[in-house]
């Protein structure tokens, strides 16, 4: 299912979201990206990101301060 | 990615130089790019001098000292240094523009600016911030 990771841990705005750009631009549409980060930022500015670039955020969980998300690029 | 409306678009002016207003510049200019928008940052005054090759901007007045350890805390945290933060601009699309007026005032040539780097009348950019939904100033 998920056909590459980033991992943003330790990484403040707005470094996570520049990042998952650069990995996003290079990927296939329908392709899924696995973002591992830890910034609390995070939690609102990834969703706005999808929201605002059409990419679709397909799942948001949180497991001990680490926030995983799972992008579908569009 | 989104097309070219005002809804799509900012338009940010940079007057001031120093470290903080610099990064605030690139930040905004790097995440918006990233939020699938038009950026356009027009450098204007003493914001004219974060458009020169190699510049690495300092803090302001009785903080200047501390800009090494600023820096160093920051890369802890991910964050690329001004240049790079630039270089991610400009990768992004971010359109830069220098002030043809603080040029002339500053004694800049075009030659001493960055790569990529259009030179501007108010006029013009007015006309992009008239286009724009989202107009900041960072002075």
């Amino acid at each position: 299912m998920v056909d590459e990771k980033l991992d943003c841990k330790g990484m403040m705005c707005p470094m996570p979201i520049v990042h998952i750009t650069k990995r996003i631009k290079a990927m296939e549409p329908g392709q899924v990206l696995e973002v591992l980060a830890d910034d609390e930022g995070s939690l609102e500015d990834v969703p706005a990101w999808a929201g605002r670039t059409g990419n679709v955020l397909m799942e948001q969980t949180e497991e001990g301060g680490v926030y995983r998300f799972m992008i579908r690029k569009s | 990615m989104t097309g070219n409306d005002a809804d799509d678009k900012v338009a940010i002016v940079v007057s001031e130089g120093s470290y903080d207003k610099a990064m605030a510049s690139v930040f905004l200019g790097s995440t918006a790019a990233g939020l699938g928008m038009e950026v356009h940052l027009f450098f204007t005054f003493f914001g004219l001098e974060l458009l020169k090759k190699d510049k690495r901007p300092k803090l302001k007045g009785m903080y200047r000292p501390f800009t090494g350890m600023f820096e160093k805390k920051m890369k802890g945290i991910g964050v690329e240094s001004f240049q790079g933060m630039m270089d991610t601009c400009s990768e992004l699309g971010v359109r830069l523009y220098a002030c043809s007026t603080s040029m002339e005032a500053m004694g800049l040539k075009k030659e001493q600016l960055r790569d990529g780097v259009d030179v501007l009348g108010a006029s013009k950019f007015l006309d992009i911030a008239a286009g724009s939904k989202v107009q900041l100033f960072i002075g």
